[in-house]
């Protein structure tokens, strides 16, 4: 397959179920939103390190938040349920409650399983906060120096799928960060994904374990490696000089495969001579993402 | 087609009539006829047939609808868990007392005690509603636990006394003592607030959207915008038709300590303009 001189190979991505919550974020001005966003999905960039993924998914009209302010929706992603509320009650405890003007809802109020992050953080008003109960949903009240961070009480847990991705093969760097900031941009404010490395993409993307250490799970992943094309096993073509990586995580496979659709569109430009995609033999995620079939059909691999 | 269960009364009621015991949300499991057949307690005249005051019919919708001046029933749709429940015109005292679920609407006035020690669902009365609506029973130290009272009119007094949990809205006036000794809890009042709210009160909230003048045992603590009122208001306008302006969502509220005769962690929110 071909598009616009862009070979697609005939290769897929491998993607893992994770867990997902929806953070809905608002605050009396954009600006105060933003910060809070960005320093809770600040350092969010894999589990391998972080310990959660998380991205802003798109900003929010106060016509869809529920306090009638700016506002914005953040995926968060962990491996398991279990690790969900520690790093849900550590990250939004430091960074939304500490943040002026914030007030923190659940954005997956139809999903069966909740978390605690509320009734966790409550206990920083030591003693002398207090709950309240609308339309069914209670929310906690944390009185502050600035005046009551307002937190919902149980946020919404769904599975989810990590590691959607391609890879932007290009004759130079410059071509590469064009092409990828292309597809980065086609991708922002698409429901349901988020890009968790930073500015969308990934330069370092990694093959499972390592050629020297058995204690690493993941190392550099040379056959991508120009610079290693002649002592590797390389998998690039002719011509390449540079490699970016944009991951993706979404709520559902359906939502990955849109954003790769339209990703993968964006970044078939001059200087790019093949995208590909990172996959472990498909042995260990259930999800995969036939890049052809995505490019061909728009439908979910 | 509406197949609602209709009992339109058949000639004005001379006396009380008691529907307590009568769990009204299995009534549409009994068909017109079934129900006919139940007996309320009328003063003075003993157990009657219901199908001696009321004419009864329709079917399995899972509605009630009753037509008429209902004043003297008292306790109708008490103890109601599921289903809807319709009065066109007014009723008696303990409309929807001790209600746990479902949806009783009152088109009408409804007398003392409207939605007594409420615990879950919804009571809307379009009218006025009588002494201690939401509240609790005399002697009693806990009223409502949890659903929503929503009156479209005005409240006698003590409206949301005692109350422990649940949203008490009022878009009129409240009488004296509103909020009195509760434990936790929303009162929203739009219209004026009576003499001494919240008086003796361990927690619990009154959003004053009106006039209102805090007892002496409040004190002014700052002027501030509570999130969580924006959320109970936008809650009020959107699904239950209050008159909640852009100024309410944006203004400015006083908040008063109190009481501090008690506990001291409740709350009145006086709504200010500016």
């Amino acid at each position: 397959m071909n598009l616009r001189g862009v070979l697609i190979e005939d290769t897929f991505a491998e993607a893992f179920t994770m867990r997902a919550a929806r953070i809905l974020i608002t605050g009396a001005t954009p600006r105060w939103v933003t910060a809070a966003a960005l320093k809770l999905t600040g350092f969010a960039t894999s589990v391998i390190g972080c310990k959660c993924e998380a991205g802003i998914e798109r900003e929010l009209g106060p016509t869809e938040t529920p306090d009638g302010r700016p506002g914005v929706s953040v995926l968060f992603m962990t491996m398991s349920k279990d690790d969900m509320p520690k790093r849900l009650i550590e990250r939004v405890g430091q960074t939304v409650l500490t943040c002026p003007t914030t007030a923190c809802f659940d954005g997956l109020p139809d999903a069966p399983d909740r978390v605690g992050v509320g009734s966790a953080l409550r206990y920083f008003g030591d003693g002398f906060q207090a709950s309240k109960v609308i339309a069914g949903e209670r929310f906690w009240r944390i009185p502050v120096m600035e005046g009551e961070f307002l937190v919902q009480e149980k946020f919404g847990v769904l599975k989810a799928v990590g590691g959607g991705n391609f890879l932007i093969l290009a004759r130079s760097a410059e071509a590469a960060l064009a092409a990828a900031e292309a597809g980065v941009d086609a991708m922002a404010g698409m429901t349901g994904v988020f890009l968790p490395f930073p500015g969308g993409v990934v330069r370092s993307g990694s093959k499972v374990g390592s050629r020297r250490s058995k204690t690493m799970i993941a190392s550099t992943n040379d056959a991508f490696c120009p610079t290693l094309r002649v002592v590797t096993k390389s998998d690039l073509p002719d011509g390449v000089n540079s490699v970016l990586e944009i991951v993706i995580n979404g709520i559902d496979a359906p939502a990955i495969a849109r954003a790769m659709r339209a990703g993968i569109d964006a970044a078939c430009r001059e200087g790019v001579v093949a995208i590909s995609a990172g996959n472990y033999g498909g042995k260990l995620g259930p999800h995969h993402f036939h890049l052809r079939k995505i490019m061909a059909e728009g439908a979910p691999a | 087609m509406s197949d609602d269960l209709v009992l339109a009364l058949r000639a004005p009621l001379r006396a009380t009539v008691d529907f307590s015991g009568h769990a009204l949300h299995a009534w549409t499991e009994l068909g017109a006829a079934g129900v006919a057949r139940l007996r309320v307690r009328v003063a003075g005249a003993g157990a009657v047939a219901l199908g001696d005051l009321f004419d009864v019919r329709g079917g399995n919708g899972g509605r009630a609808r009753f037509a008429g001046d209902l004043s003297r029933v008292e306790a109708l749709g008490a103890g109601l868990e599921r289903g809807e429940v319709v009065v066109e015109g007014n009723v008696g005292r303990e409309v929807g007392a001790r209600m746990r679920g479902g949806r009783i609407a009152v088109t009408g006035n409804a007398g003392w005690g409207a939605g007594l020690e409420l615990a879950g669902g919804l009571l809307e009365i379009d009218g006025d509603a009588g002494p201690r609506a939401g509240g609790a029973s005399l002697g009693a130290k806990r009223g409502m636990t949890g659903g929503e009272l929503i009156v479209r009119g005005s409240t006698g007094p003590e409206a949301g006394a005692c109350m422990r949990r649940g949203l008490v809205a009022v878009a009129g006036d409240v009488g004296e003592g509103a909020g009195r000794a509760m434990l936790a809890g929303t009162l929203v009042v739009f219209g004026t607030t009576g003499p001494t709210p919240g008086q003796w009160s361990k927690r619990g909230s009154i959003l004053a959207l009106g006039p209102v003048t805090p007892p002496a045992t409040y004190r002014y603590a700052c002027s501030y915008r509570p999130e969580y009122a924006s959320l109970i208001l936008r809650h009020l306008r959107d699904r239950r038709g209050l008159p909640v302006t852009h100024e309410h969502l944006t203004g400015s509220y006083r908040r008063y300590s109190g009481d501090l005769a008690e506990l001291g962690a409740g709350e009145i929110l006086a709504w200010t303009r500016d």
